[in-house]
């Protein structure tokens, strides 16, 4: 079998990049290993997505359908519970293999690749909390499934680490089921999740929020099952403080601690990485160090709204359609884009001269919390852009457009964020 | 009446079961986990070491040089996966290169035959990350690497073919002398009778001996042991297993590749009160990285995916105790068995069935005993056109359920439902190692659960995460 663009992964992104593809004209297989379109939408049952592209506040299954929807109408081929296993490149495009219970394994080729494989979940390994290892210690988006999809409560006692969305959301959610929930520790002196949540989850529900506090010890029983845990402050080199300790009998512990783009598909291409978002380097294009090969939603970098999500895949999707359409787009000339102050990472990376038609979406993030500041881009000399900003936290990603017509061959673009 | 009853089925006592399994005899061995392999066997760095620095004459050296050859046997006999890495021990200094001729007499004395000094430069044409402080390495190949919780389930499979009988969650909690030998009390409630009883449990073998004796005359002092787990990722960073010299603490924080691409880092050691915790801390962790740089240059920190820690069932001796009880006649102890008694378990069980308990003569051949078991490859380690012929002869293996570590449908069913299966998320898991990699479960758990649920007709709120009251849920949410 050869297609024009496979696109790996049906969530909000995938959907949104197959749609666009589409509509372009494209020859497109979008592939799944769920049983179900719509990714990681479907279990957050709660309201809150689509005020920006809709206008309007859908709960997640109910954004999923409007581009699930849209989606059939397009009569767009797909494979549900189906993995994509290994990526080659090959001369001309890709080879895909990918496996599934009906048709078996098998090899497929294509011209362009879109991923939006999503992201996973930071566990408690990667952070080595300290302690016994019981069952109970458990990622809040799992917790969440087994909640929302299986309808299972995990626990009745509940502490939660990490402020993130999803643990903001679990809380709410596990105390709206009957459960106790003790509190949420966040590393950081602020939250990481986005004003609305903490405001709705927990000030709502008197659920405490101890910011500059992490999980120190856990404790198990004899089955291998959650018993309590300690928090403590931490200072201000993240070293918990001695006298501090708190403890908690609880079940439950809800890890809400991060989340990590899912590129191991990638493990074996010549792909930039970027350390900071943990995926990869893309240019305006979101195309990769590979040509052809396009990346985007939460694979690209972790977003906290789901709008974000489907417009930038949208993009990605135009611009896999173009590529194919061109055959193959010499990369010309490109210039880096840097994050200077006070930013943690800006995407794209790159601005190449080969898609000058396109225009360059930047999206960025800082690294902390800053009451007023002053956005600054500029390209050596030149000011491209100068902006004042109230309230930019690191939870909420930054968004705007540059003109490609002011953007020159040359130098560098570097993004600065400077407190005023 | 049995003729014999093993306590703990470890690794010891798992290929003990399998060596009973060759005579006329009956045997029952009895676990108080939710699974073979649970304590020290589920928690060690998997090395079969080559015996270069036990006490010469020892039963430490002997039995872990012989153990380390039978594991060549059952390699195929059994399906036990061995990954022949070979070990460096390393030095950075004059001083430190002196105690490594030191052990270079040792590993002469003990009969290793195979052993060679290299100088930096050499060493690092096989192993290039090799921290760049090291003057000296002394190569050991006969050292290997394998998969401990197979190698247990392996024996104690074979084992069950041949006629053992196998209880889990069945703690011995007392146990009486009779007339014809002992009476087992398990769970303070069932009684089974038996001419010997074999004691193999590890770090409760003065508990138990206690049981039958008024003196006894030994006692585990644990031994924490911390590790971090490198992700398969980091495959290649290292091929050796590479050693620090030897201290009085034992063989030090070590860097040792895995069956599957994995590196593990560690252990360090503590002396602790406590026999069952098995707790992280800050500080061991703390430990184990800092030394492991002495080993390596850059050693990947970033890849962590999990960390844990084992309990080495230390004595107060300095060898292996492995005997009949002197109070208590049929009585038999494998006591003090830590490092190397991975290595070792197959000797060991050859050593106390033939020499010490003398099997042969009180009990004939068991001519049906079938020495194979079999297991299919792992569907990951198989190249696509291999891959190809699996899917065509079962299409569950197209089903991938475990992304990061690519383990199929098959693979989970047969762990599930395999003659040692298991009901629960950890059995699972260290059976196929679904959920072993990258997301430690965040994408496969819920579909593992479900599976076990199809299979053993139970309900979700039945499964367990390990032991049989750590269920995974607490109840059905309020709407449904
Ligand atoms: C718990 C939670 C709460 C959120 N709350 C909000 C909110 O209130 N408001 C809001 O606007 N946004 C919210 N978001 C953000 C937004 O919903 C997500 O960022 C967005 O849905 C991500 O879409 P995606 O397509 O990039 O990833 P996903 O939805 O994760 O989709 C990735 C898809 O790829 C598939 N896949 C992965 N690997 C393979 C492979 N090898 N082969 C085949 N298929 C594969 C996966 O099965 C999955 O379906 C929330 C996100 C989460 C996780
Ligand atoms: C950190 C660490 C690193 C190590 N590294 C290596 C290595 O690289 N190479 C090597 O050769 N060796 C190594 N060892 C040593 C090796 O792991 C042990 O020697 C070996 O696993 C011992 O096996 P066992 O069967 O005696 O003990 P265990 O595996 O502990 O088995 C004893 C069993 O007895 C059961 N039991 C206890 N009490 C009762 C009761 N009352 N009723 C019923 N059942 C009971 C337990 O539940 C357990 O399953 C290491 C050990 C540790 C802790």
């Amino acid at each position: 079998m050869n297609k024009e663009i496979i696109v790996i992964g049906g969530g909000a992104s995938g959907l949104a990049a197959a749609i666009a593809a589409k509509e372009e004209g494209r020859d497109i297989l979008l592939i799944e290993k769920e049983s179900k379109l719509g990714g990681i939408l479907n279990q957050c049952i709660h309201n809150g997505f689509g005020l920006e592209v809709f206008k309007e506040e859908y709960t997640g299954p109910e954004y999923a359908n409007k581009y699930v929807q849209k989606f059939h109408e397009s009569k767009i081929d797909f494979l549900l519970d189906t993995t994509v296993l290994h990526i080659d490149k090959i001369e001309n495009g890709f080879e895909i293999i990918l496996s599934s219970k009906v048709t078996g394994m098998k090899k497929v080729t294509c011209q362009s690749i879109i991923m939006s494989t999503g992201c996973y979940e930071r566990t408690r390994g990667s952070i080595s909390i300290p302690g016994d290892r019981p069952y109970g210690v458990i990622t809040a988006g799992s917790a969440q499934r087994y909640l929302n999809i299986d309808g299972y409560m995990i626990g009745k006692k509940v502490f939660i680490l990490g402020s993130g969305d999803i643990g903001l959301i679990m809380a709410r959610r596990m105390y709206l089921e009957g459960a106790e929930v003790l509190g949420v520790a966040e590393l950081m002196p602020y939250s990481n999740g986005l004003t609305r949540n903490i405001v709705q989850c927990l000030n709502d529900y008197n659920i405490p929020l101890y910011l500059s506090h992490t999980v120190t010890e856990i404790h198990g029983n004899d089955d291998n099952r959650l018993e309590s845990i300690v928090i403590q402050e931490v200072n201000q080199s993240y070293q918990p403080i001695p006298g501090t300790e708190r403890e908690f009998s609880v079940d439950t512990l809800l890890l809400s601690i991060g989340l990590v783009p899912d590129i191991t598909l990638m493990d074996n291409l010549d792909v930039e990485h970027d350390l900071k978002t943990k995926s990869v380097k893309v240019n305006q294009a979101y195309e990769t160090s590979v040509p052809g090969l396009f990346i985007c939603g939460n694979s690209l970098q972790v977003h906290d709204l789901v709008d974000n999500v489907s417009m930038e895949s949208e993009r990605a999707g135009k611009c896999a359609s173009e590529f194919v359409l061109a055959k193959k787009i010499e990369s010309n000339e490109s210039i880096k884009i840097k994050a200077g102050n006070n930013l943690l990472f800006v995407t794209p990376h790159y601005v190449d001269f080969a898609w000058a038609s396109r225009e360059t979406v930047i999206q960025f993030r800082s690294t902390s919390k800053i009451e007023k500041a002053l956005l600054t881009v500029s390209q050596g000399d030149k000011e491209l852009l100068s902006k004042r900003k109230s309230f930019i936290v690191p939870a909420e990603m930054e968004t705007f457009t540059l003109d490609m017509n002011q953007i020159e061959k040359g130098s560098d673009i570097l993004v600065n964020l400077e407190v005023l | 009446m049995y003729d014999y009853v093993v306590i703990g089925a470890g690794i010891v006592g798992s290929f003990i079961a399998r060596e009973l399994s060759k005579y006329n005899l009956k045997a029952l061995v009895l676990e108080k986990e939710n699974d073979v392999a649970n304590v020290q066997t589920l928690a060690n760095s998997a090395i079969l070491h080559s015996g270069h620095n036990p006490e010469p004459n020892s039963l430490k050296t002997k039995l872990c040089l012989l153990g380390n050859k039978l594991y060549e046997e059952v390699e195929d006999e059994l399906c036990i996966p061995l990954l022949r890495t070979g070990a460096y021990v390393v030095a950075h200094n004059n001083d430190e290169e002196q105690k490594l001729l030191d052990l270079v007499e040792t590993t002469k004395a003990n009969h290793v035959t195979e052993y060679e000094l290299l100088d930096y430069a050499e060493a690092c044409k096989t192993e290039p990350n090799l921290a760049k402080s090291i003057t000296k390495v002394l190569s050991l190949p006969t050292t290997k690497v394998t998969y401990p919780w197979e190698a247990a389930f392996a024996c104690m499979e074979n084992a069950i073919v041949n006629g053992v009988e196998f209880k889990k969650n069945s703690e011995v909690t007392n146990i009486t002398k009779s007339k014809e030998g002992f009476v087992v009390t398990v769970n303070k409630l069932d009684n089974y009778h038996t001419k010997y009883v074999i004691n193999a449990t590890g770090v409760n073998t003065d508990d138990i001996a206690a049981m039958v004796e008024k003196h006894v005359s030994f006692k585990i002092k644990p031994r924490h042991g911390e590790y971090y787990v490198l992700d398969k990722r980091v495959k290649g960073f290292v091929n050796h297993v590479l050693y620090p010299l030897p201290t009085d603490l034992g063989k030090g924080v070590l860097l040792t590749p895995q069956i599957h691409g994995n590196i593990l880092v560690g252990p360090d050691s503590k002396w602790v009160d406590d026999k069952y915790r098995t707790n992280n801390t800050p500080a061991g962790l703390e430990y184990v990285k800092t030394n492991a740089k002495h080993l390596a240059e850059n050693v990947p920190f970033h890849q962590i995916i999990r960390s844990f820690a084992g309990i080495r069932a230390t004595s107060d001796q300095d060898d292996f105790i492995i005997e009949e009880s002197k109070e208590a006649k049929g009585f038999y102890h494998l006591a003090g068995i830590d490092s190397p008694g991975l290595t070792a378990a197959p000797a060991i069980a050859k050593y106390l069935v033939e020499d010490i308990m003398h099997v042969q003569d009180k009990y004939s051949i068991n001519k049906e005993f079938n020495p194979i078991r079999f297991k299919n490859k792992e569907f990951g380690s198989l190249d696509y056109e291999q891959q190809l012929e699996f899917i065509k002869k079962d299409p569950l293996h197209g089903n991938i359920i475990c992304k990061c570590e690519n383990i199929t449908e098959r693979e989970v069913l047969d762990a599930i439902n395999g003659p040692l299966g298991s009901n629960t998320i950890k059995g699972v898991k260290k059976r196929c190692r679904a959920g072993a990699g990258l997301c430690q479960g965040g994408y496969c758990e819920e579909k593992v659960y479900k599976l076990i649920v199809r299979e053993t007709k139970a309900t979700p709120l039945d499964v367990c995460y390990d032991g049989a009251k750590s269920n995974m849920f607490v109840s059905e949410t309020k709407v449904k």
